[in-house]
């Protein structure tokens, strides 16, 4: 790609960007959110027009009117946003396009399962062709996308932040299969922002900032530090965290079962506390209770037994809006699902639980200008960029939107802040604003509750971490005692014995 | 209750059961693409109207049923380009046509023929009855079977070749991708919005042939709002079969049944009340599916965790 340009309006998303790409490579094309990588792909994959610019693939110029353009041409993409149809099987998500008949109009779902099969032995990606892809782990439904791509014959392939939506031991397994790919001979972009799977994975690193072609090197040339320099184009500085003095229980759980329905305990006999002026951060793999504990004491569900108690308050079985009042704020894990309502406008999503106080509504009638200003606030002293008050939730960015969320539920001031994958997805300036707000927070003497998968995140944060695994605490430990061999162990259902506790 | 009493209820099922089956058929391929139409009354109500004003003038009954079908379709147009093509309100375009077709019949009723009310004429000409050579002489099955029209035979033909269409072929497989992810299908080159314009227009045609079973079936005549709520029915009907063909039939027959026992009954209890016998039906069933689907959504969604 040469000289490529994308204009929206008068924003440069690419401006003047060079892309070259040899056969079994892996390129990371890493950048914040914004840099313009997400953009710079729609053009190579035909979804979007670059305002000027020239793709050339094995020295012939190519103009891609749509991804069918470039499909002929072998460029396959494994979206974000992944397009499958959630309620047909895996095989005839795979075969879709293409599909193998049997007298020219009849579908050949027989054949199209062992397509599906040839193909999963060929490049040793195993999946039930016959499963259904909705109830396929977001893991799976990924392998369904990249097994499609390969099906639609492509040597192209570009990922775009593949790892975003994924469990650590998904994204391992999904960096496993780029090298094995790679090492088929097939061409690979990944467009990401998380630098040690670059540091895995990728020949050769491109640096975008803000649209523009920063510079590009080799891997061994490089590390850590100085990618996220160029990335970010200033220093980022490791958060150090002092130490300090709590102050009383503010969340004590004692006991927790949330049963499932069906003679499963999804939570069975947690128990935890979180001090005032201390973040606490709940590890664990996807999937052993971490969302139903948020739930349970946000107040979304109701747990079996057990109970919950904020500042003393016992608030088991009390209505979201009590709880909330009672002083818990939540960042919620899914910030589509649970943090905003992605149509409604910034003005709307950065009140949202602020609308009763008494200088934004008076009586049941809102007042509008005092709204405005403080959304405006809000937009201001946390970096959200966006391009006006009216502007949709869903249309910012996901970092920004995040941004915005963190912003709205600081604010509420409470004693008590549960934070759930606040980093989720991300970029590193975006990452380091947030630890930086929750340390504040912490600073200011509230609670932190953090739940993430990101170990990392975990560690880095906490004064005090919990293992949480199959719905019961499985272990507590100090900042000074945790060391990432340990928790592992535990998060993936292993005991500590005695000599490797004192290790 | 005698069995010839049986026969003639279970006759009167198989009659009013084909234009709710046809139009469920049609609300049903709607919402598989996931266009939700409920202009379903006024596609049947205007295929009622026209097939009966082209039976007047021609005397064919060949061109009345493509007529009927003709303006079902082009009713079922006007949906795919406002709701399709131009996003309109589903809600405010399906009430507006089902309104304005019936004022338009009546309207046109009148200026046609001059009439108010209903057009009843010995020249109109009736759909043929069919009686099968054999099985007309089986004592209690013929009398089922007795008298019926072709279309009503159809009916099930169409149910069945639609099955096979969505369900086997790769045309029909494409076509229900639209309706699961609209987005995902334009991505792999599926031409989305073509394929539920198409999918409402043909719901037109089925929903005008059933409006032509109704107007040139078991009578021959027109009358002002003639299809009086079939098309809701129908709609409940779909759903009531998952919008799937084959389970259709069985919802279909199931209101059918219900007007047949309501036609009955008229003999024996006020007709005003008997009447309302198919619609309290719908609301019934309605009820007791959604809470099944609950249900079931329910457990499906605690598997999930």
């Amino acid at each position: 790609m040469k000289h490529i340009t994308k204009v929206y309006g008068n924003l440069y998303a690419n401006d003047d960007v060079h892309l070259s790409l040899n056969q079994g490579e892996i390129l990371a094309v890493i950048g914040e959110n914004g840099a313009g990588k997400s953009t710079l792909m729609k053009i190579l994959y035909g979804l979007e027009q670059p305002t000027e610019g020239e793709i050339y693939i094995n020295g012939q110029l190519q103009r891609f009117r749509s991804p069918h353009d470039a499909m002929a041409k072998k460029i396959g993409m494994v979206q974000q946003h992944f397009m499958l149809f959630k309620t047909c099987t895996v095989a005839e998500n795979i075969v879709y396009g293409s599909e193998p008949r049997k007298k020219k109009i009849f579908f050949d779902r027989e054949k199209a399962v062992k397509i599906t099969e040839e193909l999963c032995e060929k490049y040793g990606l195993y999946i039930d062709p016959r499963r259904i892809v909705g109830d396929c782990p977001v893991g799976l439904q990924q392998r369904v996308e990249i097994l499609k791509v390969l099906y639609q014959n492509a040597d192209i392939i570009i990922f775009d932040e593949p790892s975003a939506v994924l469990t650590p031991q998904e994204v391992h397994e999904l960096l496993n299969t780029m090298k094995k790919l790679a090492g088929m001979g097939k061409s690979i972009i990944i467009i990401t922002h998380k630098l040690h799977e670059v540091m895995e994975v990728a020949d050769r690193v491109m640096v975008m900032r803000q649209g523009k072609y920063v510079t590009e090197m080799n891997k061994k040339d490089t590390n850590i530090e100085e990618m996220s320099y160029l990335m970010v184009g200033r220093r980022i500085v490791t958060t150090k965290v002092e130490p300090q003095e709590t102050t009383g229980v503010v969340l004590d759980i004692d006991n927790l079962v949330l049963n499932s329905g069906e003679g499963k305990n999804i939570l069975d006999g947690f128990n935890m506390h979180v001090d005032a002026g201390e973040i606490v951060g709940v590890a664990g793999v996807s999937g052993n209770g971490q969302p139903e504990l948020i739930q349970c004491i946000t107040g979304l569900m109701k747990p079996t037994s057990g109970r919950i108690s904020l500042a003393g308050e016992d608030i088991t079985g009390k209505t979201v809006g009590e709880i909330r009042e009672a002083g818990c704020a939540c960042i919620p894990e899914d910030r589509y699902l649970w943090g905003c309502a992605t149509q409604a406008t910034l003005v709307e999503t950065a009140v949202m639980a602020h609308q009763y106080k008494p200088e934004l509504s008076r009586r049941g009638l809102i007042n509008v200008r005092n709204m405005q200003k403080f959304t405006n606030k809000l937009l201001n002293d946390y970096d959200v960029r966006h391009s006006g008050l009216s502007q949709k939730a869903g249309e910012l960015s996901g970092g920004n939107i995040q941004k915005l969320i963190v912003a709205r539920e600081i604010e509420q001031n409470s004693t008590l802040l549960i934070a759930a994958e606040p980093t989720r997805g991300v970029d590193i300036g975006a990452m380091e604003f947030i630890h930086n707000r929750l340390l504040e927070k912490r600073k200011k003497g509230d609670a932190v509750l953090l739940i993430s998968s990101e170990l990392t995140e975990i560690m880095s944060l906490s004064d005090r971490i919990y293992v949480i695994y199959n719905g019961k605490a499985a272990g507590e430990f100090t900042r000074a005692e945790a060391t990432e061999e340990k928790l592992g162990i535990l998060m993936m259902g292993g005991t500590l014995n005695e000599e490797s506790k004192n290790v | 209750m005698n069995s010839a009493y049986i026969a003639s209820i279970l006759n009167s099922t198989l009659r009013s059961t084909t234009p709710i089956l046809l139009a469920a058929l049609g609300s049903a391929i709607c919402s598989r693409v996931g266009v939700f139409n409920i202009a379903l009354e006024a596609q049947m109500l205007i295929g009622s109207f026209f097939s009966i004003v082209v039976n007047y003038f021609t005397g064919s009954v060949l061109l009345s049923v493509m007529a009927g079908m003709l303006a079902g379709s082009l009713v079922g147009l006007i949906v795919a380009i406002l709701q399709v093509k131009y996003k309109a309100a589903d809600m405010v375009i399906g009430t507006s046509l089902n309104l304005l077709v019936n004022g338009a019949t009546s309207f046109l009723l009148y200026l046609i023929f001059g009439l108010r009310g209903r057009l009843v004429d010995n020249r109109l000409v009736s759909l043929s009855k069919i009686n099968l050579p054999l099985i007309k002489d089986i004592p209690f099955l013929g009398r089922v079977l007795e008298n019926l029209t072709i279309i009503d035979y159809l009916a099930y033909v169409i149910a069945i070749l639609l099955f096979i269409y969505l369900f086997k072929t790769v045309s029909g497989f494409r076509t229900l991708s639209v309706g699961i992810s609209k987005e995902a299908a334009e991505s792999l080159g599926t031409k989305g919005t073509r394929v539920q314009m198409r999918m409402v227009v043909l719901s037109g045609a089925l929903c005008g042939l059933g409006g032509t079973v109704l107007s040139m079936g078991q009578v021959t005549m027109f009358t002002e709002n003639m299809t009086s709520g079939r098309g809701f029915i129908a709609m409940a009907a779909a759903s009531l079969g998952q919008n799937h063909p084959i389970i259709t039939i069985v919802s279909s027959l199931f209101f059918g049944l219900c007007q047949g026992i309501g036609l009955a009954l008229q003999n024996v209890i006020k007709s005003q009340l008997t009447m309302t016998l198919p619609y309290i039906a719908t609301i019934v069933a309605l009820v007791v599916f959604s809470r099944r689907s609950m249900k079931s959504k329910k457990a499906a969604k605690l598997e999930k965790m």
